[in-house]
């Protein structure tokens, strides 16, 4: 068997970690996924530092913190600097065959960097999201069956679980309990009318053949069912490393780049807002072959940063020096004691221009710029009591909350001198699609 | 921390996925129609979410 193992990256863009089996969620959503985190280890607090998919890809593939990236928002002005480190373009170096199955490239120029190969197949789709997971894995399997002869890094990312929610046909009937999808005396989600994606859904598909959705429950019903199609994707990817007998010295690492509000905090099937549906994100990782615990739970703090070390580590490279993230390699493989963060920072700058800081304990959201919803600038919330984030607490714990505030404006000024910022990233980008969302209202 | 096993409350893989409803047929069917996925792009392009 070759050394260095085979690495698969799986990004499912929007998935949501407590709509999985495997996190907790009633319904049985994934039944492969499941089984795929019985056969790895799962992690249970793992976070998204900055949202939604630029930002948080890019923090992904460059181990850095967006602060220090500086690509805080989706679509907005920033570019990655040439000479940040890039996944791909490090294992490419190390003799790895590189492989993006993935459309990041089109919206962004340094998503292309470090692939020898790219497969594309949503260029056959109007819109790149609506590329399927049979579509990718059929490009996905036909490489790994035919290409690499060394080893090889994948990243595969699927696009089901992001809006439009247009499940397969025999997914109809899971997962609804039943009631009048489009009952015209329901107003649940005229709010999201007002905003540029909810009209958007509504103009085009949430459109039935009675006429328009209008359950709420309807439409998460129609997000689990793409997770459920996605899900199937899963399976179908790791029987084929079964058939290729790559599978004992692969090492697949699934995760989602942020998670998806379905009608929290009046966000509505979206991934903006820092709570922790959207920020909270699942991670798998499984390597049989790397003396991983099948099976086990890893509950400290993690973040997505470190996606970029632990990978290197594995591969047997050098780290860069230049890297926020740390590896979890020892940890994960039983060579040290799980351990973690004691708190995550994190940012968005694309439909809000916010921060978190979160605790075990503690989420504190702090606003640059006043949100199009009217929440306060400043959010307090206590995850013991209230872990769905529903009650601002900042008012009745003034201290917490300016304590909170105090770190985190410390965390953003650390970041930035040690960047070589002079300029608050997300200050400077602002909300960049909050525009839009205004003239749609007016 | 310890890692601790997996969960038993994990929903058994086994088991047929919930329907909820007792004739899924009776659904409305999501109507797409062929120029919806073009309307998809422009309205995320005015936004600035895809170039």
């Amino acid at each position: 068997m070759q050394e260095k193992p085979n690495i698969i990256l799986i990004s499912a863009d929007s998935l949501r970690a407590n709509h999985l089996g495997c996190y907790g969620y009633p319904l049985p959503t994934s039944p492969s996924i499941d089984r795929f985190a019985c056969q790895g280890t799962l992690f249970e607090n793992n976070f998204a530092p900055a949202i939604p998919t630029q930002p948080s890809h890019t923090t992904i593939f460059t181990g850095q913190h967006a602060i220090t990236h500086g690509v805080v928002a989706h679509g907005g002005k920033a570019k990655l600097g040439r000479g940040t480190p890039f996944l791909p373009e490090i294992l490419l170096g190390e003799g790895y065959t590189t492989c993006a199955v993935d459309t990041l490239f089109r919206e962004r120029i340094w998503f292309g960097r470090g692939w020898e190969y790219i497969i594309d197949p949503s260029l056959h789709h109007t819109f790149y999201a609506s590329v399927t997971q049979e579509e990718l894995n059929a490009g996905a399997i036909r490489w790994i069956e035919t290409v690499p002869k060394g080893p090889f890094f994948m990243f595969i990312h699927y696009w089901d679980v992001h809006y439009p929610y247009t499940p397969p046909d025999r997914m109809r009937g899971l997962f609804y309990k039943g009631g009048n999808p489009t009952d015209p005396n329901n107003h649940a989600l005229d709010e999201w009318w007002d905003h540029p994606v909810g009209a958007m859904a509504r103009d085009t598909w949430l459109r039935t053949s009675n006429g328009l959705v209008t359950d709420p429950n309807y439409v998460t019903a129609l997000y689990d069912r793409e997770i459920r199609y996605l899900d199937d994707g899963i399976a179908a990817l790791c029987d084929a490393l079964e058939k290729q007998g790559i599978a004992e010295n692969t090492l697949i690492m699934l995760l989602a780049d942020h998670g998806e509000s379905m009608t929290d905090h009046r966000i509505f099937y979206d991934h903006y807002g820092l709570h922790d549906c959207c920020v909270r994100v699942p991670m798998i990782v499984r390597w049989p072959a790397g003396n991983l615990r099948a099976g086990s739970r890893y509950a400290p703090f993690r973040q997505l940063s470190d996606v970029t070390p632990t990978l290197l580590e594995a591969a047997g490279s050098e780290l860069p020096e230049d890297l926020d993230g740390q590896s979890f390699l020892p940890q994960l493989t039983g060579q040290e004691e799980p351990s973690g963060y004691d708190k995550i920072v994190g940012l968005e700058s694309t439909w809000q221009s916010k921060y978190y800081l979160r605790t075990d304990r503690y989420k504190f959201i702090l606003a640059r710029y006043p949100d199009l919803l009217g929440n306060p600038d400043r959010e307090l919330f206590d995850l013991a009591a209230d872990p769905n984030e529903d009650h601002n607490i900042a008012s009745s714990e003034p201290q917490i909350a300016a304590e909170m505030e105090k770190e985190l404006e410390a965390f953003i000024a650390q970041k930035m001198e040690a960047a070589g910022r002079t300029e608050d990233p997300v200050r400077k980008e602002g909300p960049v699609a909050v525009e839009i969302w205004e003239q749609h209202r007016g | 921390m310890q890692q601790q096993p997996q969960k038993n409350s994990v929903p058994d893989p086994a088991k047929p996925a919930e329907t909820g409803t007792p004739d899924a047929s009776s659904e409305p069917e999501q109507v797409i129609r062929p120029e919806d996925e073009a309307l998809v792009v422009e309205r995320l392009r005015e936004l600035g979410y895809i170039e």
